[in-house]
């Protein structure tokens, strides 16, 4: 009978118009709702960390011309800060940031390296604040950040995307989501060769006020720099253990961490020393902790009050 | 292994970069200061977004290319010396943001210093820690009469004209610091300076003292650091840092003054740790910076030795 086939037809069709609802509101919330999909329309991935800095074309411009001029105007001559640019583009823009390899910054690396003097390497675990304070206001040594390379890129993010314009601004990936990330890479990469260039006596700045040691294999330092630094360049590896003014003395150079890291060193021939509280980097931390009672100075000359 | 010196600038930011110039440069060049800073429009302009990104995001969004414009046009196509302050006007609304209370801290005659002293700590705002004063901080600029470029050979000294494009620069950036820094105000003088800790006409005496607002300011505090080694030439209460503690009282501010304040005598301390001022009571025995490469035959070695040169003086004595 015509009505039920009519009524059946209708039945068939919405239960198919519900089906095709059910099914857009899941492709909807699936992109809205999963890290890492692509959103409808070529919008960018999804990551949890901070996205590319704005305006990173000219902070690193800026910061490239400003280190030739400040600090190596014979570096000058031949650095191009555009090309450098130009060579950081073209290691993430339009790609996938899940996939960066040390060969993406093989152009980058090669452009911006310039020599460094011996004696004035300086690592540092643990020891950020203090290392770069210490590098800041005494003109000897030198951290990977005090490097043009470093310079350039300390404190700013950066990650492509398959779609346009093929930066992500919105956010990137933390190590936890993929450890093949843009800056990831950048860093170990950049760090492995800041140790293969390094020459001479070297400097390492750690932290005796941790708990978990401090010497840890996880670290940059113990898992990138350590392998690469070159027995044939460096003739000695000098520790400084520091601790926090009135912080716990979790190690000291007699530690555990630091005789394993004596013994990876000396199985590559490498002669090492080891000093509580190097004395210079002790009275830096005393400038923000002048009244405590390990930083009493001894009477002098000198009138204070 | 010690670290090299810093040296104390004795003369002032506005001379930091200007060197002697050789006799083929001084040919054909029209000033005797060194000219504009290569590529100084990508550094103006990467400093101030480095300061609105990085630095300093806390003072919101600027315009940086209209910064630059507007600091640009204030010497450009103009006599390089006949540019004043006020020219400055326009940049320094653009770039302007306020200077949290109790944080300004004015300097005469150890500029790097107070650079490594305010760097990092969120502590002390000195004028080049505020983004009117860190976009141009070591840079040099001049431009020329009927052109619009940037004269990059040779730039005017102070000695030459006054009125150059940077120092009036640096005196409206003044004014504007000193006009709008509030609470309790700090001073770092350089005891050790030629010529007195506070130079009677300077950047601090004639443009920040004047433009003090007294109505925002709760107390003057006043270090009079030496250098390490250095004499002491001035000190609280005495020749100019008397003079300026009796101008400031007489402007009805609330002064006090410490020689030697020591944080700042830690920071000088950190290149002279084996000075008689920079020793510390918890360490007064030399650290001991003990070789942890054992069984290499190193220490062996040398005992052997020693033991060896002993036996041979006994011998050599008994003889």
């Amino acid at each position: 009978m015509p009505g039920s086939r009519r009524r059946q037809r209708g039945v068939l069709l919405a239960g198919i118009a519900l089906l095709l609802a059910a099914l857009v509101l899941a492709v909807v919330l699936a992109s809205v709702f999963m890290p890492g999909r692509e959103a409808a329309g070529g919008r960018p991935l999804r990551w949890q960390d901070r996205g590319t800095t704005r305006n990173l074309r000219e902070i690193v411009l800026g910061k490239c011309y400003s280190y030739l001029a400040e600090r190596h105007p014979a570096l000058g001559r031949d650095t191009d800060c555009l090309k450098i640019w130009e060579s950081l583009k073209y290691a993430f823009v339009y790609k996938n940031p899940c996939n960066t390899t040390a060969e993406d910054y093989q152009p980058l690396m090669e452009l911006a390296s310039h020599p460094i003097p011996c004696n004035k390497s300086l690592f540092w675990s643990k020891t950020n604040d203090l290392a770069h304070r210490y590098t800041k206001s005494s003109h000897g040594f030198l951290t990977l950040e005090d490097t043009l390379l470093g310079y350039m890129f300390d404190g700013v993010s950066w990650c492509g995307d398959p779609s346009a314009p093929g930066i992500n601004y919105e956010s990137c990936p933390k190590r936890s989501e993929c450890e093949s990330n843009p800056g990831s890479v950048f860093w170990k990469t950049a760090s492995k060769r800041f140790a293969e260039a390094a020459c001479g006596v070297v400097q390492v700045m750690l932290n005796g006020s941790i708990e978990a040691g401090a010497f840890r294999s996880s670290s940059i330092f113990g898992s990138i720099e350590v392998f690469n630094l070159n027995p044939d360049k460096v003739s000695e590896i000098q520790i400084w253990l520091m601790h926090d003014i009135g912080g716990p003395q979790s190690e000291s150079c007699s530690g555990h961490s630091i005789q394993r890291l004596k013994r990876i060193l000396e199985e590559r021939n490498f002669t090492i020393t080891c000093e509580d509280d190097y004395r210079p980097v002790q009275l830096l931390q005393c400038v923000r902790n002048p009244d405590h009672e390990d930083c009493r100075l001894c009477p002098s000359s000198m009138e204070t009050s | 292994m010690l670290p090299i010196c810093v040296t104390q600038d004795h003369i002032g930011i506005w001379v930091l970069r200007r060197s002697a110039p050789s006799f083929s440069e001084v040919r054909g060049r029209k000033w005797k200061g060194e000219g504009t800073t290569q590529n100084l429009e990508s550094i103006f302009i990467g400093r101030c977004y480095d300061y609105i990104r990085i630095v300093n995001p806390a003072v919101g969004e600027k315009n940086c290319s209209e910064l630059w414009e507007a600091f640009r046009n204030a010497f450009i196509n103009k006599d390089p010396c006949n540019i004043l302050p006020k020219d400055y006007d326009l940049f320094i609304k653009l770039a302007f943001h306020t200077i949290p209370a109790n944080k300004s801290l004015f300097w005469e005659n150890n500029q790097l210093l107070v650079k490594s002293f305010t760097s990092g700590a969120r502590r002390y705002m000195s004028l080049s820690d505020a983004l009117f004063g860190f976009v141009a901080d070591f840079l040099i600029w001049c431009g020329q009469a009927n052109s619009t470029g940037l004269d990059y050979e040779s730039c005017p000294t102070m000695e030459e004209c006054e009125n150059n494009a940077v120092d009036s620069f640096w005196r409206m950036a003044s004014i504007t610091y000193a006009q709008h820094s509030s609470g309790v105000i700090h001073v770092l003088l350089n005891g050790s300076a030629e010529g007195g800790a506070y130079p009677v006409k300077g950047f601090f005496a004639d443009y920040e003292i004047p433009n003090l607002q007294k109505d925002k300011i709760s107390k003057i505090v006043i270090w009079v650091v030496d250098d390490i080694q250095g004499p002491d030439r001035d000190s609280c209460g005495k020749n100019t840092v008397k003079i300026l503690e009796d101008r400031l009282k007489a402007l009805g501010y609330d002064v006090t003054c410490t020689d030697n304040y020591k944080p700042v005598l830690f920071l000088l301390c950190v290149d002279y740790p084996d000075d008689s001022n920079c020793i510390l009571s918890s360490s007064a025995l030399p650290a001991q910076r003990r070789p942890i490469s054992s069984d290499r035959g190193g220490s062996w070695n040398k005992l052997m030795f020693v033991s060896l040169v002993g036996f041979l003086f006994r011998s050599a004595s008994e003889y």
